[in-house]
């Protein structure tokens, strides 16, 4: 009695099954998706022309693909870092305007005329990516603190500093920051302080290399070095981190510092390359957005660029497909949601085998014939 | 009424294994009927089919000769076949009663616990099981919590009660009261299977016995034609040495000492009360004990992996009581803890990284990991520990039980400590497994480690220890030399008598920890 799908012990986890169900998870979410443009008289497949194509089928689209995959990739990779660790940290929206408004306010202070004065950029940027880090490191570590020291739930803790985050950037740009208008935003960053645009004729920054080079940075902390060892350790089973001399603590400390410097970085990279200004509403989605990243990444710090440059485009098509073929944006975010949950739930399908077998049906298995008589 | 269960030409395949190929047992009423056999022999899965939890690919099930069909453990009790899993499923915080009804719905939506008490109370007297029905399970000692699952399956009126390994949490004391209460149900005409690797136990309660190997029976026998040794060929495919060869020689300096050591538990018990122990270079120092004797935060407080109220601490004179973990390894204490899967190795991870847990920060290359150092290292310990694995690459979790404990043991003595604590190193490990484990302390011991040797085995530490500690309640009842030590004398140290005390204060006390149960 051969069954079509033979339910396995372990999981596959070659990475072809693991790509071939996410992949199909993607696709399967797509479909879906489609029943939502048909409530719109659209045909989906226009509508996916218009949301792939002005992405990844024009220079100037590409551009703004590149634009939205940095903060998305730093945010993911921060994720990374952190989950691998065993700290669920969700506070990335924090790190982000955090990460912001740090940069900005050195930003500002290297204006003419302002308390440092102009910097050549080689010096500038170095101070900035450290500035950003530490800030948005420290503002994560604080969760760290409370989960390590005093066992508080960083889950909840996390979630809620986003808020504060928040209000602490409402307070900046509508105060202290505030640029002379009648809009809550600071003044605009001076020229010297931007990054520098990469591909002539977009909106393309360096960010993405930042993004890039964090991403080599985190696999080989993870991969190569004894204290991604330690961190990963950590993560899957505190009890053998323990036993093996690993201080626990002080890791959830560090992998805290880590992911929030990441989420710094993102909102740096956000205000030095694209908003070159700090805004009340920066954020928007970015910093959970990233986390969905990190998933559909499966946590893994190479393939996360692609996954970001997927969401990212994605998000500059979802206005193409809006002016195009009139079908509302917000349905990517449908779309972009859907792909994450059918992909948690894929996972399920590792744990079934197609027995070909019985297609064939001359040779029953060969244990069963010896038995049936 | 007769009731005979046969199982014929069971198949099943799991992937890659075939865990049962063409296996047939009879089991005759009022017969204790042992299943022996290494881990992977295919005995639990056997079982687990017979008790509804896995679905057969082929073969028959039939009682009295007529064929029943099994496919969850509700159609298993129905038709009289019980379970006491070995790690007992009951809820802690309800009362004996109230987890012997629990899924029945006996009154429908009404539940009359007063009846089932009465009932439950008939059954225990009846089958000798001393048992308050209103006591809260999570209070009851770990034998008696074995009688509520036993009486559990009586109250369902289980004619043929599988018992897996239920020897393995209990005193001497409480394993003679739980054979008297098998002969029992035998003499009701009810039949046991007894899962177990114990070959003494088998000999001295069953009536036949049938052993597996690689998922085949390779022989049934009835006990009086049969011998302990021919049982372990049988069940191992090849001759076993099981009595440890220990050479003479002679202790060194103290290696490791304990002073008053105090500790407690997360909930503020005192775990360990002002115990003192010396442990001697080319020394097996075993500790004997029931689990839960505080054998557990004594290591752990050893390592400082558990926080000390009071005392000391010295390896090789020197005080290494607060240091952290990382410099009480540095100093030279390996620790293989008892929770092999959750504590001593990371199971998502591949056997490779488990090789150089602890020693992350010794094989490194500058700021990176010395991954082909840890490599070359982890290959040393497979082939010096003999650990069979697909691979240095392969997840250590997937790693038999046996195996998995080579390579945590190798990793442990490989590191050159001077002072090694094992704690319960062949629990549920199969004969050929704790062969090798043995022969690996012996060896640690030769080359003068000091070792300290927890275990709840007593076979185990009369063969390997060259004294023994026996461990209650947080204190140490006496030391006696393994060589001239009695079984009697440790077991009711075990149960907290002191050596020495008239054999009638002995049965007092007991008497009275009975009551309290009662």
């Amino acid at each position: 009695m051969a069954k079509l799908f033979e339910r396995r012990l372990t999981p596959a986890d070659s990475p072809l099954a693991i790509f071939a169900t996410t992949a199909g998870a993607f696709l399967a979410a797509m479909f879906v998706t489609s029943f939502l443009f048909l409530s719109y008289d659209a045909s989906p497949f226009q509508a996916y022309f218009a949301l792939f194509h002005e992405p990844f089928g024009t220079l100037r689209g590409f551009g703004y693909s590149l634009v939205r995959t940095s903060p998305l990739a730093l945010i993911a990779l921060g994720t990374i870092v952190s989950w691998r660790s065993g700290f669920s940290y969700l506070g990335f929206e924090g790190c982000f305007v955090i990460g912001a408004s740090a940069t900005a306010w050195l930003a500002l202070l290297t204006a003419p005329g302002a308390r440092i004065g102009p910097l050549p950029f080689f010096l500038f940027l170095p101070l900035a990516i450290v500035f950003g880090f530490v800030a948005a490191g420290i503002w994560a570590g604080l969760v760290g603190l409370v989960r390590a020291r005093l066992g508080g739930n960083e889950v909840l803790i996390s979630l809620m500093s986003n808020y504060v985050a928040i209000f602490i950037l409402q307070y900046l740009v509508s105060g202290p920051m505030r640029a002379p208008g009648s809009l809550p935003e600071t003044k605009l960053l001076p020229r010297s302080t931007w990054l520098p645009f990469i591909i002539p004729g977009t909106r393309a920054h360096a960010g993405i290399l930042i993004a890039i080079a964090a991403a080599i940075l985190v696999w080989m902390l993870l991969q190569k070095m004894p204290l991604g060892y330690e961190l990963i350790v950590t993560g899957f089973n505190a009890s053998a981190a323990r036993y093996a001399g690993i201080d626990v603590g002080r890791r959830i400390l560090l992998a805290a510092f880590f992911a929030g410097g990441l989420g710094g970085l993102a909102g740096m990279v956000e205000v030095l390359g694209s908003q070159h200004r700090v805004m009340d509403g920066i954020s928007g989605g970015v910093g959970f957005v990233g986390i969905i990243v990190a998933l559909l990444a499966r946590l893994n710090p190479v393939a996360v660029i692609p996954t970001a440059l997927l969401y990212g485009g994605m998000s500059v098509g979802a206005d193409a497909m809006q002016r195009r073929v009139s079908i509302p944006s917000s349905i990517t975010f449908i779309l972009q949601s859907l792909a994450v949950l059918l992909v948690s739930a894929f996972d399920a399908l590792r744990y079934y085998k197609i027995n070909f077998s019985v297609f064939s049906r001359r040779t029953p298995p060969p244990v069963a014939e010896e038995v049936s008589k | 009424m007769k009731h005979t269960l046969e199982m014929r030409n069971i198949v099943k395949r799991f992937p890659g294994v075939l865990a049962n190929n063409n296996v047939n047992l009879t089991i005759q009423a009022g017969e204790i009927h042992a299943l022996l056999g290494e881990n992977g022999a295919g005995k639990s899965t056997l079982m687990q089919i017979l008790y509804g939890f896995h679905s057969m690919d082929s073969g028959e099930i039939l009682i009295d000769g007529e064929r029943v069909r099994l496919g969850s453990p509700k159609d298993a009790i129905a038709l009289g076949i019980g379970m006491v899993h070995q790690e007992f499923m009951l809820v802690r915080r309800f009362s004996v009663v109230e987890n012997t009804v629990l899924g029945l719905r006996e009154g429908g939506a009404l539940l009359d616990l007063q009846r089932a008490s009465e009932k439950l109370k008939e059954l225990s007297n009846r089958h000798g099981l001393a048992l308050d029905p209103a006591a809260i399970v999570g209070s009851l000692p770990i034998g008696v919590q074995q009688r509520v699952e036993i009486l559990k399956l009586l109250y369902r009126d289980a004619r043929l009660l599988i018992l897996d390994e239920p020897t393995a949490v209990l005193t001497p004391q409480e394993k003679d009261q739980l054979f008297a209460v098998l002969r029992k149900l035998r003499e009701d005409g009810r039949s046991v299977v007894l899962v177990t690797h114990k070959l003494a136990e088998i000999m001295e309660i069953a009536d036949r016995v049938t052993v597996m190997r690689d998922g085949q029976v390779v022989a049934t026998r009835m006990i009086g034609s049969t011998s302990g040794q021919e049982l372990t060929r049988l069940m191992v495919g090849r001759e076993v040495n099981l009595r440890a060869d220990k050479s003479n020689q002679k202790a060194g300096a103290p290696i490791l000492q304990i002073e008053e050591l105090r500790v407690q538990d997360e909930t503020g018990h005192e775990k360990v009360r002002g115990l003192s122990l010396e442990v001697h270079a080319g020394e097996i120092l075993g500790i004997a004990g029931v689990d839960g004797n505080g054998q557990s935060e004594l290591a752990e407080a050893i390592m400082h992996l558990r926080e000390i109220e009071s005392g000391r601490v010295l390896l090789k004179g020197t005080e290494v009581t607060r240091l952290s973990v990382a410099q009480h390894r540095a100093a030279g204490i390996s620790y293989v803890p008892a929770d092999r899967r959750h504590v001593g190795s990371v199971t998502e991870m591949s056997v490779a990284d488990n090789a150089i847990l602890g020693l992350q920060r010794k094989y490194t290359r500058g700021l990176f990991r010395g991954i082909r150092e840890a490599r070359e290292s982890a290959l040393g310990l497979v082939t010096r520990f003999g650990i069979r694995t697909a691979g240095i690459d392969f997840a250590a979790g997937k790693l038999s039980g046996g195996n998995l404990q080579k390579l945590i043991l190798g990793r442990e003595i490989m590191r050159g400590s001077a002072a090694l604590i094992v704690e319960h190193p062949t629990r549920g490990l199969d004969v050929g497994a704790v062969e090798a484990v043995w022969g690996e302390l012996l060896r640690a011991r030769q080359e003068g480690k000091a070792i300290l040797l927890i275990s709840a085995e007593l076979e185990e530490l009369l063969n390997l220890a060259d004294r023994i500690a026996v461990m209650f309640e947080g204190r140490i009842m006496g030391v006696v030399d393994a060589a001239g030590a009695s079984v009697e004398e440790i077991g009711l140290m075990m149960a907290g008598i002191a050596p020495g005390a008239a054999p009638a204060a002995g049965r007092q006390i007991k008497e009275t920890r009975h009551g309290e149960t009662l």
